[in-house]
């Protein structure tokens, strides 16, 4: 399944460099205010298509593109009971301390795991190859992640298991 | 022959820049409220002179070359007219600000001074163009705003050779051209391609692109008769009036945010793909002809430490790696350096390029020009320097998954 | 007092807001005309790809496909030729189809991609099929076909 892989996310990565062609747009609809348009959704044209790329059924990332925001929602492969408590409780962990991961969506979209909101602002600060870049990164490895720690996870309740039984063993 | 000019003005975004007459000073406004007025000292450009007045985002600044005006237009609904003048205190001579009453209720995205410099077009978010002239009664400036049939705010405008006819691109994905014609202030102008006879607020025409898109650039050709504008769906159009079609150009590369023209038959676009492009044709038909960047060369130590900006996103994914690694393994998170494991821009610009200007002109048509971006350098290229008619999608070494 | 003014939605008077049918050109034909062309396009599809002719096929599929409202059927048929083609092309005949394509097609094609991976259900589509497809149109056709599956409003 890891040639899918490949062209998943080179998919993402050609869909995201197109997507961040953000440029400074203040409001149309409030004077003297400068907000994510993707969020505000206040003028209909200044919106553009959102795009799913999805592997399968169970692992997508749709991305809604506007004239200075783009926010790009993830949905992780949760196969199991264990994987799904496991992806809840490390994308929490990660969206209560979004502050410092700057382009972090504090809440997913409805149906996602996990998103993300990065602004003009952040490509004008940042460079846009390096935060597509980041992004393809978290991707490979929050999946990497997930897995290490569910291996960790019944390697301890094996040990725990183990040494309490033990002791019935007399 | 030369490579291009390089200048790092800042390590902030360049929302806009102009250079005067001479090209020995520029103002700049560097993402921020003021206006930079900076000079050329020896091999780089240093702040002579800082213009506050906004209380907001300066969007665009344009100066007249003969009457030796700024104009800045800004996110806070304003614009000032400075003027230089010898301050009577000191004896310098300093820029002083003239009211411009522009009676929009939005932001001011784009303004461009007239070709005779008597009159300027704001473009603006309150889906009107403001166009003003001067009150010399009451020692201000005064607008009429141009505004049917705008529908969303308006990206940018060009004057049209004539000083009449004004182009305008904005966001409700249209091209349009229409009369500025002022009483009082511009005399009868002879007919044109786009009509005759035109009162103020006529629209002398209306184009689209047919995928649609933001039109963020629009430009006249030298002589007028010819309109071209770039809009967000990755194209170049050219409108010939007479003619029967608008002729579109597709580009595999992102969208274009600038344009200008460079003599009758070819214009350079440049804007999200970070390099500037050479356009060519004719009725006939248009196409690429190269970019004015050498992307085979690989360029000094490309955007990965520049900022260090770039090294809050390296920066996330150490702490990242911190959490992953203190967690599973029980061990502190190598210090993951800045190798050459991300991609690596070919270009010279490392961020969008938002500016393109005509720097120096032969004989008609311009020889030299100048782009400023989002990575706060201002590039000074030479036209005929075309490279590359193959290559345009820039080169992201590493980025290619074969 | 009054207040109920108060709750008025003021943004949604605005005359001069967009509509969602206004952004982009409707499309000239009528809903029974869009619907009799995608049948008669998804019989020649069927022939052409009897015939082993997959850029053919492709190239019929994609033009003249239906866009905006009130076409949904006219747009189902059009996608299940669309993924067909797609399916039955070998992977190494790809890069060759993508490059007979014009460019119109070539955007149509990145717009069904799309669409085909935006699809709830996953009935008959393959995501491998439309990541090798959507690998190499953008090889071919560049970022600037997504941007303008982005940028169109006359949605597939």
């Amino acid at each position: 399944m890891s040639n899918v892989l490949r062209p998943y996310l080179a998919a993402v990565r050609s869909t995201l460099t197109a997507a961040l062609t953000l440029e400074n747009f203040s409001s149309q609809v409030v004077e003297r205010h400068n907000k994510p348009e993707v969020e505000a959704a206040g003028s209909k044209e200044v919106l553009l298509n959102p795009l799913t790329i999805s592997r399968n059924e169970n692992e997508r990332v749709l991305i809604e593109p506007s004239v200075n925001s783009i926010r790009m929602s993830i949905k992780i492969k949760q196969a199991d009971e264990i994987e799904r408590i496991l992806c809840h409780k490390f994308t929490r962990f990660m969206m209560q301390r979004a502050e410092s991961f700057i382009v972090l969506r504090r809440k997913p979209v409805q149906g996602y795991d996990i998103s993300f909101l990065i602004t003009n602002t952040h490509s004008e600060t940042m460079l846009k190859h390096r935060l597509v870049d980041f992004i393809i990164q978290f991707m490979e490895e929050v999946d990497r992640e997930i897995s290490e720690m569910k291996l960790s996870l019944n390697a301890r309740a094996r040990i725990v298991a183990e040494s309490y039984l033990t002791a019935f063993n007399s | 022959m030369a490579t291009p000019e390089e200048y790092q003005i800042a390590s902030v975004p360049i929302t806009s820049h102009t250079f005067n007459a001479d090209r020995s000073q520029l103002a700049v406004s560097l993402n921020s409220n003021d206006a930079q007025i900076m000079s050329r000292q020896g091999q780089e450009w240093k702040v002579t002179e800082t213009l506050s007045e906004h209380d907001k985002l300066i969007t665009a600044i344009d100066w007249a070359p003969n009457s030796n005006r700024i104009v800045t237009a800004s996110q806070d609904r304003n614009a000032y007219v400075w003027q230089q003048t010898t301050d009577p205190h000191t004896g310098r001579t300093v820029w002083k600000p003239t009211l411009v009453l522009l009676r929009i209720n939005r932001a001011a995205t784009h303004v461009k001074w007239s070709p005779l410099e008597d009159k300027f077009a704001v473009g603006s978010g309150a889906r009107a163009i403001a166009i003003c002239s001067f009150d010399p009664e009451n020692d201000w400036w005064v607008s009429r705003l141009l505004k049917k049939p705008i529908r969303s705010t308006v990206l940018s405008v060009d004057w049209h050779p004539n000083n009449v006819l004004l182009a305008a691109g904005s966001a409700d994905m249209k091209a349009r051209v229409f009369s500025a014609y002022i009483k009082d202030v511009d005399k009868r102008p002879a007919a044109t391609v786009w009509g005759e006879k035109l009162p103020f607020n006529t629209i002398c025409g209306e184009y689209t692109s047919p995928a649609g898109g933001w039109v963020h650039a629009v430009g006249f050709s030298p002589s007028g008769n010819v309109l071209a504008f770039a809009s967000h769906d990755s194209s170049v159009s050219i409108v010939y009036p007479g003619g029967p079609t608008i002729i579109n150009v597709r580009m595999a590369s992102l969208p274009y945010v600038s344009l200008i023209w460079t003599a009758e038959d070819s214009l350079v676009a440049a804007g999200h793909d970070c390099q500037p492009i050479v356009f060519s044709g004719s009725e006939a038909g248009w196409q690429v002809i190269g970019s004015l960047d050498d992307t085979t060369a690989p360029k000094s130590s490309g955007g990965a430490s520049r900022f260090g900006a770039s090294g809050v996103g390296r920066l996330n994914s150490a702490a990242f790696n911190t959490f992953r690694n203190a967690d599973s393994r029980g061990q502190s998170s190598p210090v993951s350096g800045q190798t050459s494991t991300g991609t690596e821009l070919m270009t010279v610009h490392q961020n969008t390029i938002t500016n393109v200007r005509p720097y120096q002109s032969q004989g008609g048509s311009v020889t030299k020009v100048s782009t400023s971006g989002v990575d706060g350098k201002l590039v000074i290229w030479n036209v005929s320097n075309v490279s590359g008619g193959g290559g345009l999608v820039p080169r992201l070494s590493g980025m290619n998954i074969k | 007092m009054d207040t109920a003014f108060r709750k008025i939605d003021i943004d949604a008077y605005d005359e001069d807001a967009f509509l969602e049918s206004e952004l982009f050109e409707p499309d000239p034909r009528s809903p029974a005309h869009v619907l009799n062309d995608a049948k008669q396009k998804q019989t020649s599809v069927r022939s052409l790809l009897a015939k082993g002719d997959t850029a053919g096929a492709l190239a019929s599929a994609l033009e003249g496909a239906p866009y905006g409202p009130g076409v949904d059927e006219a747009k189902n048929l059009t996608l299940q030729s669309v993924v067909s083609i797609l399916n039955s092309t070998k992977s190494t005949e790809i890069p060759n189809v993508v490059r007979s394509l014009s460019q119109d097609a070539q955007d149509t094609l990145m717009k069904y991609l799309y669409k085909g991976m935006g699809l709830p259900g996953w009935g008959d589509v393959s995501g491998s099929v439309l990541l090798g497809w959507h690998e190499k149109l953008t090889e071919a056709a560049g970022t600037g076909c997504i941007v303008r599956a982005m940028t169109d409003r006359r949605t597939v």
